[in-house]
């Protein structure tokens, strides 16, 4: 599917209103959209809501040999994924430029930041580490997919838990969480990324564009950091050429706004757990909003059942008693079985076909042998004059 | 004329589903000798099933006098239409044709001597990513949609190229239709708070201009936001803007 | 064996509409702790070796929620692609494509009914021709073969058999029958009927969700 092509009028009123210091949605220059983070009921799953962007994480584990170069490291992978749902442009299974830089800079934010302590993460050194999974996928484009993309799978992690495991010698017994309860990841700090967007070759910067201003923007800076200022990664993109000042008013903003958005992911992460501390409802269902006209709920009841009995008996005892087979295994050659003969197939359209091949003797399906035989035959030298011609327009 | 209808009339201006249906007794309707033939015309939505009419949209059951119904419902892709107009975005030159993105599932193709004055030689000037405002030709399931932007007599009757300024925006099908019928209040309420230009196709397309960009802007999000409102939250909600620092 | 239905209730359900941006229609349905959310495209452009003459080609992609789509996906997209297309009139809009991806929340039993609800929601959402809503009913029958509807996925492990069926609005006949483990004809016979109990209810949501939605322009 095509994406609906931006047209010059909504490039010239973008690029103006920029340039007046407006935005299409009466956000100031510095501002983010709404953030929302909600948490599933597994540990480890996230949905982030960036105005209408939205992006679901999830974290998983497995057991795996570690590297061997490093036997005592738990191993790290993320996959971002562009679901086609997000954006008809998106395709499934494709290598999209934007797919590849998204998950370059999803790993390095978080992987190369060491912000999980992969150590901890070993069972038997050399032999047997957790290998922990970060899915992250784009179920709605309208901007800014990599700050989401950040948020959702750092508030993944942090939610996460692993199961317990137990350790005898070689064995290694992993606990269900009903038996011993998991235990969560140690997370060292938490990178986010902030996206600054320029405009005019760098004499407009908007921090979080929205796909609209995606669509005009020159180029792209990129900036991860945690609450402890530390800059984890930076990327700029686009080909601008920032200044100096530029680059460090940036990390100055991205300073602001992470500390903000720490804030608001310990926020949530404490509120889940007060919540299933005390045994109240969780997950995404208790998490959308009941007055919107679009949502509707219904409690759970019971079904009325009173004449389900007897309709089930009804059907029963009106349908035929199913026709008695008897087994006539007929033995054709040596080695062989059939049962029965020339009953109809009921494969669908090379019926005829079939039945005529199952009526006809066995000498007719000789000469049919025959006859295929010699269309093969035709197709192979066929075959054979392609491939001269092909070697003689070759030399 | 009134069985025929009877079957409706309980349903006008309620939500109906896909597979609900509208039986009439057509034996009493043949019984009686003095009952002509009588037509009902069956709009978006409905279709017929032997002798029944048939829902194949959510939405809801609405009545034109004498004799049409329709489904209204809300919707955001565009299915081409024959006679509608709409706001379209030129992706292509080629030879003699403009390709023209609609939101539908294929381009409109639009000649380029579709517009007022254009002759072989006086080739209008429209260059890609313009807008257009355009009506539809031919719009049938079958074929390539046409846009033409002249009506019979070769006026461009406010069709064209448009858009130097102002901005251009996407809301629902059923939005668009409310803007545009006759009895429709919201924009009535909103030219209270300030002029400004505005090109509405039943493509979904709203372009609005404006005095400043300010204004442009304030219009688009009030108009995006009437999607879900009564009109008397609307009302509240312009006359705090109205009353307020702009 | 008799079967003990006296005790069948659905998990407590519901449903968001419009809530992407992006896609035609959306929809996500919950089933207690099952969520799935879809979003659907359509009619839109076709590739052209996907392009029928004469009705619109119809994609369902399921996406889980960590590792990539399996045989697992894939069956289940089949399942719900072939109720969608006797549902939807898919010879209005020939030459087109509708594309349905669904994306699944959280897994706690009853997957593909969820499944099944969850498109037909956002089937209407986006507007597209149906002769008919659907709805799936997913049925377990326990070791003490007691038919337990909507289970959660700890009662789908202790099942013996696990039924999902996608049920029409029109006459409640069964459109697509999904099994596992074994049972009697009766014990399945008896499990549509409360598929079919079920389904009214389904159906009824639908209608009060759509009432719902469009209450502010009736």
């Amino acid at each position: 599917m095509r994406e609906t092509p931006l047209s010059n009028c909504e490039r010239d009123f973008l690029l103006k209103s920029i340039e007046a210091k407006k935005r299409l949605d009466g956000r100031q220059t510095y501002d983010y959209r709404n953030i929302k983070i909600t948490f599933g009921t597994d540990y480890g799953c996230c949905t982030v809501c960036l105005g209408k962007t939205r992006v679901l994480a999830q974290v998983s584990c497995e057991l795996v040999p570690p590297k061997d170069a490093r036997p005592t490291e738990g191993l790290m992978f993320f996959n971002l994924e562009l679901s086609p749902m997000a954006s008809p442009g998106f395709q499934s299974n494709r290598q999209s430029e934007l797919l590849v830089t998204l998950n370059r800079q999803l790993e390095r934010c978080l992987r190369n930041s060491r912000c999980i302590d992969t150590e901890s993460l070993c069972v038997i050194s050399g032999e047997k580490v957790w290998q922990i999974r970060v899915d992250v996928h784009v179920l709605n484009h309208d901007g800014n997919l990599m700050d989401a993309a950040s948020v959702a799978a750092i508030s993944a992690l942090s939610h996460f838990k692993r199961p317990e495991v137990a350790i005898q010698g070689r064995d290694v017994t992993v606990f269900s969480p009903e038996e011993r309860d998991p235990v969560p990841l140690s997370v060292y700090h938490m990178p986010i990324c902030v996206s600054f967007a320029f405009f005019q070759q760098g004499t407009y910067l908007l921090v979080d564009p929205c796909e609209k201003e995606e669509q005009v923007m020159d180029g792209l800076l990129v900036i991860a950091m945690n609450k402890h200022r530390e800059i984890c990664f930076i990327q700029s993109s686009g080909g601008i050429m920032l200044l100096k000042d530029q680059v460090l008013r940036c990390s100055k903003i991205a300073s602001v706004k992470v500390s903000e958005i720490t804030e608001l992911i310990s926020k949530a992460l404490e509120n889940d757990k007060r919540v299933r501390k005390e045994g109240g409802k969780f997950g995404f269902a208790e998490s959308v909003a009941k007055e919107r006209i679009t949502v509707l709920t219904r409690e759970e009841a019971p079904l009325e059942m009173t004449d389900v009995q007897a309709t089930a008996d009804e059907i029963i005892s009106k349908a035929d008693a199913p026709p008695e087979v008897v087994p006539s295994p007929v033995i054709v050659a040596t080695g062989t079985g059939q049962v029965g003969e020339g009953l109809q197939s009921t494969w669908g359209l090379e019926d005829d076909d079939d039945e005529e091949e199952e009526m006809s003797d066995l000498t007719e399906r000789e000469k049919k042998k025959d006859e295929v035989m010699v269309i093969s035959d035709s197709e192979e030298e066929e075959v054979v004059i392609l491939n001269q011609a092909g070697q003689s327009k070759c030399s | 004329m009134d069985i025929i209808h009877s079957c409706f009339k309980a349903q006008i201006g309620e939500v109906v589903l896909p597979g609900d249906v509208f039986r009439f007794n057509v034996s009493s309707v043949e019984d009686d000798s003095s009952v002509k033939a009588e037509k009902i015309i069956c709009g978006p939505g409905l279709r017929r099933n032997g002798d029944e009419i048939q829902v194949y949209k959510s939405g809801i059951l609405r009545h034109k006098q004498p004799n049409l119904y329709w489904i209204d419902s809300q919707q955001k892709r565009y299915v081409p239409v024959k006679g509608e107009s709409v706001i379209g975005i030129v992706t292509a030159k080629t030879g003699d044709i403009f390709k023209v993105d609609v939101g539908s599932s294929e381009q409109a193709s639009l000649s380029y001597l579709a517009f007022e004055g254009a002759t072989k030689r006086n080739r209008p000037n429209v260059q890609v990513g313009d807008l257009v405002y355009a009506q539809f030709i031919i719009a049938n399931k079958d074929m390539e949609p046409e846009l033409v932007c002249i009506d019979s007599c070769g006026r461009a009757n406010g069709m064209g190229v448009f858009g130097a300024d102002g901005l251009l925006f996407k809301v629902s099908l059923g939005l668009v239709r409310r803007l545009l019928s006759p009895q429709s209040e919201i924009v009535k309420d909103l030219e209270k708070i300030f002029p400004f230009e505005m090109v509405v196709g039943l493509n979904g397309r709203v372009w609005i201009k404006a005095k400043t960009i300010q204004q442009t802007l304030i219009v688009a999000n009030l108009l995006e936001s009437c999607e879900n409102m009564t009109a008397q939250q609307r009302q509240a909600l312009f006359k705090r803007v109205a009353d307020g620092a702009l | 064996m008799e079967l003990d239905i006296g005790s069948s209730v659905l998990r407590e359900f519901g449903s968001e509409q419009s809530l992407l941006s992006k896609p035609d229609g959306s929809a996500t349905f919950m089933q207690g702790d099952t969520s799935v959310l879809v979003g659907v495209y359509g009619p839109a452009e076709v590739k052209v070796n996907k392009e029928i003459y004469d009705r619109a080609t119809l994609e369902v992609l399921i996406q889980p929620k960590s590792g990539m789509p399996s045989v697992r996906e894939r069956t289940r997209e089949q399942c719900v692609r072939e109720t969608c297309e006797a549902a939807l009139l898919s010879t209005l809009h020939p030459r087109s494509s509708l594309t349905l991806v669904m994306q699944v929340v959280h897994d706690d039993g009853s997957l593909l009914a969820c499944c099944l609800n969850a498109a037909c929601t956002a089937l209407m959402d986006a507007g597209l021709p149906m002769s008919r809503l659907f709805c799936g009913v997913t049925c377990a029958i326990d070791a003490e073969s007691q038919i337990i509807t909507d289970p959660t996925a700890q009662q789908e492990k202790e099942s013996r058999a696990l039924m999902t069926f996608a049920i029409d609005s029109k006459e409640h006949n069964v459109m697509m029958s999904s099994t596992k483990g074994s049972f009697s004809v009766k014990e399945m016979q008896q499990c549509i009927a409360v598929s079919q109990k079920a389904s009214e209810r389904i159906f009824q949501f639908y209608r009060d969700s759509v009432k719902r939605r469009y209450s502010k322009i009736l």
